[in-house]
């Protein structure tokens, strides 16, 4: 008898649907798997031919042959041993076949008969309801996240005899309910890390402040125990709520790579992301025969932290030049191509040195050659995409011991979000949000300056020696700061403030007088 | 005579005792060149190795050639007979035989002032060294150094500044740049003053070479000034020489607590001259052009009030963005900007990020 399901599988960030076919007829008692399988979707027959018999059903000594199609296309992963045993047991008649129209099933199984979690749910159930189907099936521990997604009803089953106690009768199926605005607002609340725990650093703050308002990327140089990764972690704390878009992208993206908490349905809180110096470019791009998010799609919406940025290799550095371009990574491989989001913030963190101390010469005994190779070691077009620099000096005792009242996350959130408000109306056509987005001609545009502004960036230009680049990174650090200050037009105290944050170019520690 | 000189020092570099005998034997180069070296081997058998290879250079050396080869790579041989051998340097001890020149020699008129100093300086010793070299140079004194890292380098930057003229004097070849850092002043050396050595051209710096090169930096200057140096430097070294050919010594103070500051600090309790600017050591000199104070008095500049404060609380010691903010009591955003505007109008600068020092004294 022959039997179909539906099932998905992933490609990239979404998801497309698979129809898993089953027939059971006369001949060599086998278990046939066709339709362009990788070895761990072919190894589908033997768990569930064993889980069925664990569960009490003994499959006939026929031939059975499962299809999964389109057969063009290559599939990979797990969650295919549900659907397979569903459309089995639907062809031999165990379960009616009319229970499994309209209805997507995904999931790993054990030998015993268990249901096992898979990644990638949410984008699953999102195809699923994008194709008009009704229900899906899914394991009981991805059940929540599926629920987020609307208008389609999600089911989590832990055993095989759970299906086919929910086949058999639909209509006694739990429905899983999930409310993902109370879930978002509850994120808000917990916040462990905050800015009124730092002491001090109050210029570091605020190029913080004016970098998180227009998304600028920036850079923190300073001696080790500075308190850069203290404040870097702090970020994400100090950006607008995230919205439900915005969340559902984030957990999608988590999803896929199976990095979602377990008792964690949504992501509510924007991600920060610190790879270790030592990280492959693949693992920073994303990769893999099938390819699957890597760091910069993890951080998206958050903050990518790169710590100690001179020591990461310089190819993975390189490979962050079109996602910070681009605010997504595209991966190609033969038989497709994979798109990822990658709109994060970049924050680097580094010492001013090997040692770490210059220019703090009692303790620093670099030769001024090193000090300019260790700064060579980032490239200069990775420093052109930073448009904020700023020092993290070493805390005297007084200022790490006293007990102030530092400014709140929140206070501070306060006005980035205002800030950020304010450059959402303005670039309400076109596709960007934020000022460090613009380019040239959006400067030239939206950034009108005053007379007294454009005469002192014609001194700035031609006294600091500033390349083009730098010229545009400056006005548009201006635009943000302005947008702090709620002022319609960039004044000079604005641009002032923009030209000490301009980043260093590569002669710059060691110029020659 | 001058070809023999050339001969002589090109194959006797850095041996210092065995050319004093072998003048003392035969008086002139040219006698050495002709005499029975070998013979010497038995009464001085420490020396075989030299002698022997002393001997062989003998047959190989043809003056045409050799020549022509200096001329080819624009280097002059000056030996100590030669009318423009600097006089300064006859009068020290140990005094070379000959020098191997690129560019011109120092005048032996105009005044010479040597700075020398730590090579892994401070940002404060880097701007001294800048300042000196080119207000110095700005008034006619010649700038003599070593062209190495750090305090070198930049007394002659300084001076190139200051389109005046200085000399560097290597311990390597004058064809051989190092280090390689400093090609730009390498390159500018040749026409802005001169590079002189003791060693024939094609000679690696190596290690014995230094201390006998410093004897000549110190040798060819009127004074010493030394800026930075740690309690065990070499720089030290060449303030002794100096003391030993009868040069004053100068030494730049720096800030209590520095290791950079304290050999200079040391130089200054033993009677070293203290150099507070590079006026004192113009007038220690005799040498007083009209000297051109403009900027002398740091606060006569129009500025705000709060830029006032900046820019009082502004050193050459690299001051930071935090500590400035602490010591005005005005906010970092406010501190921030009006460094900016002192920096756009050349008061301030930025030395390292968010480091800032005063620019005036030397502008």
């Amino acid at each position: 008898m022959f039997s179909k399901v539906q099932s998905a599988a992933l490609k990239g960030m979404d998801a497309y649907l698979v129809r898993v076919e089953a027939d059971i007829s006369d001949g060599m008692p086998q278990l046939l798997m066709v339709g362009y399988l990788s070895s761990e979707v072919r190894e589908a027959g033997d768990r569930v031919r064993t889980a069925l018999r664990n569960t009490g059903i003994l499959l006939p000594p026929k031939r059975m042959t499962v299809n999964l199609a389109p057969a063009s296309i290559r599939k990979a992963g797990s969650r295919f041993d549900l659907p397979v045993a569903a459309a089995i047991l639907a062809s031999l008649g165990e379960i009616p076949g009319e229970h499994l129209k309209d209805v997507m099933l995904a999931g790993e199984l054990s030998l015993s008969g268990q249901v096992l979690g898979i990644p990638g749910t949410l984008a699953l159930v999102e195809a699923a309801r994008d194709n008009g189907l009704k229900r899906c099936i899914v394991p009981k521990e991805n059940a929540q996240e599926g629920a987020v997604i609307e208008e389609i009803e999600v089911v989590g089953i832990s055993s095989l005899r759970e299906l086919i106690e929910l086949l058999r009768h639909p209509e006694r199926a739990r429905v899983e309910k999930i409310d993902t605005r109370k879930l978002l607002a509850y994120g808000e609340v917990v916040q462990k890390e905050d800015f009124s725990q730092i002491n001090g650093q109050a210029a570091v703050k605020r190029a913080v402040e004016v970098a998180a308002a227009g998304m600028h990327n920036l850079l923190l140089i300073g001696p080790p125990g500075s308190g850069k990764t203290m404040i870097a972690r702090r970020i994400p704390g100090i950006l607008p709520p995230l919205s439900l878009e915005e969340s559902l992208e984030i957990t999608k993206v988590y999803s896929i790579a199976g990095l979602l908490p377990k008792d964690t349905p949504l992501m509510t809180r924007r991600p920060f992301r610190a790879p270790h110096h030592t990280v492959t470019p693949e693992a920073l791009a994303g990769g893999g025969r099938s390819p699957s998010p890597g760091e910069v799609s993890l951080s998206s919406r958050g903050v990518l932290f790169l710590d100690e940025l001179p020591e990461f290799r310089r190819s993975a550095l390189e490979i962050l030049r079109q996602p910070l371009e681009e605010r997504k990574v595209c991966i190609s491989r033969a038989v497709g191509t994979y798109l990822f989001p990658a709109d994060f913030m970049l924050v680097a963190a580094m010492n001013p040195c090997a040692c770490g101390y210059y220019p703090d010469r009692s303790l620093c005994q670099c030769a001024e050659r090193e000090i300019a190779n260790y700064l060579g070691k980032i490239s200069q077009p990775l420093l052109d995409r930073i448009d904020i620099c700023i020092q993290a000096p070493r805390l005297s005792y007084e200022e790490l011991t006293e007990n102030h009242k530092n400014e709140s996350s929140a206070q501070i959130r306060e006005r980035v979000e205002a800030a950020q408000k304010i450059q959402k109306n303005r670039y309400e056509k076109l596709p960007i949000h934020f000022n460090t987005h613009l380019d040239a001609k959006g400067v030239e545009r939206y950034c009108s300056l005053g007379e007294e502004e454009k005469e002192l960036l014609h001194t700035a230009f031609t006294k600091l020696n500033l390349s083009a680049r730098a010229y545009h990174k400056i006005i548009k650090v201006a635009r943000t700061i302005a947008d702090l200050d709620q002022e319609k037009t960039i004044q000079s105290r604005h641009i002032l403030e923009a030209i000490c944050y301009r980043t260093p170019d590569r002669n710059y520690w060691t110029q020659r007088g | 005579m001058e070809q023999y000189w050339h001969w002589f020092c090109s194959n006797l570099n850095g041996e210092f005792r065995l050319s004093r005998l072998l003048l003392q034997k035969y008086y002139t180069p040219q006698a050495v060149f002709e005499a029975d070296i070998k013979g010497l081997v038995r009464p001085y058998p420490q020396y075989e190795e030299k002698l022997t290879k002393l001997d062989r250079s003998r047959k190989g050396w043809e003056f045409e050639k050799e020549t022509e080869k200096m001329r080819r790579k624009k280097v002059r041989f000056i030996s100590c007979e030669h009318p423009e051998f600097p006089r300064r340097l006859k009068e020290i001890p140990d005094s070379p035989k000959g020098l191997f020149v690129r560019g011109n020699l120092p005048d032996d008129d105009s005044p010479s002032i040597a700075l020398v100093g730590a090579r892994k300086c401070s940002i404060y010793g880097r701007n001294v060294a800048l300042w000196f070299g080119k207000s110095l140079a700005e008034n006619g004194v010649q700038i003599i150094s070593g062209m190495a890292r750090g305090i070198d380098g930049y007394s002659h930057r300084g001076a190139l500044q200051g389109e005046g003229r200085t000399f560097a004097v290597l311990a390597g070849g004058v064809d051989v740049c190092y280090p390689i850092e400093n090609r730009d002043i390498f390159e500018k050396l040749e026409e802005r003053g001169g590079i002189l050595s003791e060693s024939p051209p094609g000679v690696k710096p190596l290690r014995h070479l230094f201390p006998l090169r410093n004897r000549i930096i110190s040798g060819l200057a009127d004074s010493v000034l030394i800026i930075e140096a740690k309690e065990k430097s070499g720089s030290l070294i060449t303030a002794d020489l100096a003391l030993e050919q009868g040069r004053d010594v100068y030494a730049v103070p720096g800030r209590l607590g520095d290791e950079l500051s304290v050999g200079c600090h040391n130089l200054i309790r033993q009677g070293a001259g203290l150099a507070a600017s590079p006026e004192i050591l113009l007038e220690d000199l005799h040498f007083l052009p009209g000297i051109t104070n403009k900027n002398k008095g740091k606060n006569k500049i129009a500025l705000e009030r709060s830029e006032n404060l900046v820019y009082s609380c502004l050193g050459l010691q690299a001051k930071e963005l935090g500590e400035i903010s602490c010591e005005t009591g005005l906010s970092s955003i406010e501190v921030l900007s009006i460094l900016a505007k002192m920096e756009l109008k050349g008061y301030a600068k930025e030395v390292c990020k968010n480091y800032y020092i005063v620019c005036a004294p030397h502008n």
